[in-house]
């Protein structure tokens, strides 16, 4: 056991110099680690709490169907597909849909294009 | 051609700390810098997501503004403004004014902007809803075509994507072009509001398209850029004018001095101001997903749905996925297996792309969110100093 020998291992003086300062440094870590666990407990609650609200928001709501909003058969029976309720209509693919990547360029000239109006898109009588 | 789309939205101000917290925040590995160096933004790779900016701890992290265009436009007496608000500013708009994480203030917020003086003011949840109607009527004709039941060659490949999420689509079209087909074609909500403001709502109201200038306040600094695509001019004009975040709208109100916590609650403007529940929840990752699946299942089965809820689509993990049995009526009530799966955090998409590119992946329908429990959380939102 050359461990506290005076040549060849550390001293007794020299070992409780080197364990009491691993024992700071781990306490130091130790109060970081809890700082940034904290930290991102802290970050998370909040969006829970958005997120919470956001479903107790839609609890309240009378209607919690898209279809049976009474604005949406208004506008499809109005404007959309008039006289009914119908989507993908000529009339919704443009002002409702896109493209994508590549394809854009070639929408763009399309869009630019005099619109001429499909007959069904008047009011129907 | 707007700045913001060649230079991007966000942007590391020179005065950067260098603790190199942003990057691991980054969805796409866009922004470099060590630990110790001032950081940069590569536009090329990045989706104007903001997460860095609301994650920065010294707030050195900055958007592109359009605030002076809007207020320009409020006072320019040839422009009639109106304004749609996205779902989740709702939850979020009363944090800077001390009110507790999580408060609706719906009723405030529309409130406040007809105090700012918009002339009118709707409600992206309208369009939330229409994108349903849009988007689920496409998912089911994609469906039948593919079981046969209805044959359709416009109808598009399965499983269909989500498209209301521009940090997502611009992913999507940086790195994996071959998945854009499987994408639904509808608009985002932000988008079919401008094309349906400018055409029905300007023909009811009896303005004239070109002088209406409508401006959006989004809890999202990816929309800023989503507005500026050339592609969205369907209305004749350019649909949206401009993006405000919840940030920007609450610093506006502030000035304005508006004593917004006691303000009384009011309604959005008739017309395309109405909304239902599964509109509201597009603001939460699973929402559009949950919201589409209320929808499909009774327009499908032709029954009203036993329980409006859909829990097994709700949660935080980045991927998660469910199956729903859906009676089919045009098949004599035959149940159809719906797989569906969410994804919140571009980080995690790609082995779902590449399985579905490998034609190995099992699901119908996959929504996409860029940001960490959906748009609550998104990069135009109050950021939380709390948190550090």
């Amino acid at each position: 056991m050359t461990l506290f020998s005076e040549s060849g291992g550390i001293t007794r003086r020299q070992f409780f110099k080197g364990s009491g300062m691993l024992l700071v440094s781990a306490v130091i870590t130790g109060i970081f680690a809890k700082i940034g666990f904290d930290a991102s407990a802290a970050s998370d609650e909040y969006i829970n709490k958005r997120i919470a609200a956001m479903y107790t928001l839609d609890e309240k709501m009378t209607l919690r169907k898209s279809h049976l909003n009474p604005e949406i058969t208004q506008i499809y029976k109005e404007f959309l597909s008039p006289g009914e309720v119908k989507p993908l209509t000529e009339k919704s693919e443009r002002l409702l849909h896109t493209k994508y990547g590549k394809e854009i360029p070639a929408l763009i000239e399309e869009l630019k294009k005099p619109h001429v109006p499909a007959a069904n898109a008047e009011h129907a009588a | 051609m707007s700045a913001i789309l060649t230079d991007g939205v966000i942007k590391v101000e020179g005065t950067c700390k260098a603790c190199d917290h942003c990057t691991s925040v980054c969805p796409t590995g866009a922004i470099h810098g060590l630990l110790g160096q001032k950081h940069a933004i590569e536009f090329k790779k990045c989706l104007n997501c903001g997460q860095c900016l609301v994650n920065c701890p010294f707030g050195r992290i900055k958007e592109a503004s359009m605030m002076e265009q809007v207020k320009a436009a409020m006072k320019d007496p040839n422009k009639y403004v109106v304004v749609q608000e996205a779902p989740a500013v709702r939850v979020a708009l009363g944090e800077p004014f001390g009110l507790p994480v999580g408060t609706n203030v719906k009723g405030k917020m529309h409130a406040a902007l007809r105090k700012l003086g918009f002339k009118q003011v709707y409600d992206t949840e309208f369009t939330a809803d229409l994108t349903i109607m849009e988007e689920g009527t496409e998912l089911i004709n994609r469906v039948f075509n593919a079981v046969g039941a209805v044959k359709d060659e416009h109808a598009g490949p399965l499983p269909q994507f989500t498209s209301c999420c521009p940090a997502w689509i611009r992913y999507a079209e940086i790195n994996y072009p071959k998945i854009l087909p499987y994408l639904s074609s509808a608009k985002s909500p932000q988008q079919m509001f401008g094309a349906v403001a400018k055409t029905y709502a300007a023909q009811k109201l009896g303005v004239d398209p070109a002088k209406m200038y409508v401006v959006s306040v989004m809890p999202c600094t990816a929309k800023k850029y989503e507005c500026e695509r050339p592609e969205f001019i369907s209305s004749g004009h350019k649909d949206v004018d401009a993006v405000i975040t919840t940030r920007e709208l609450a610093d506006w109100i502030k000035e304005a001095g508006i004593d917004f916590v006691n303000l009384k609650d009011e309604e959005a403007d008739k017309l395309i101001g109405s909304s239902t529940g599964a509109a509201t929840i597009f603001g939460v990752t699973g929402g559009v997903m949950e919201a589409a699946l209320r929808t499909a299942y009774e327009i499908l089965s032709g029954q009203t749905l036993p329980a409006v809820e859909f829990k097994s689509v709700r949660g935080r993990a980045p991927v998660r996925e469910a199956s729903v049995d859906i009676p089919i009526k045009a098949l004599g009530g035959k149940p159809l297996t719906v797989n569906v799966a969410i994804v919140t955090g571009t980080k995690y998409v790609g082995t779902v792309i590449e399985d579905v590119l490998a034609g190995r992946s099992p699901y119908h329908f996959i929504e996409v969110m860029n940001c960490p429990g959906g748009c609550i959380n998104g990069g135009g939102q109050p950021i939380r100093h709390d948190a550090y």
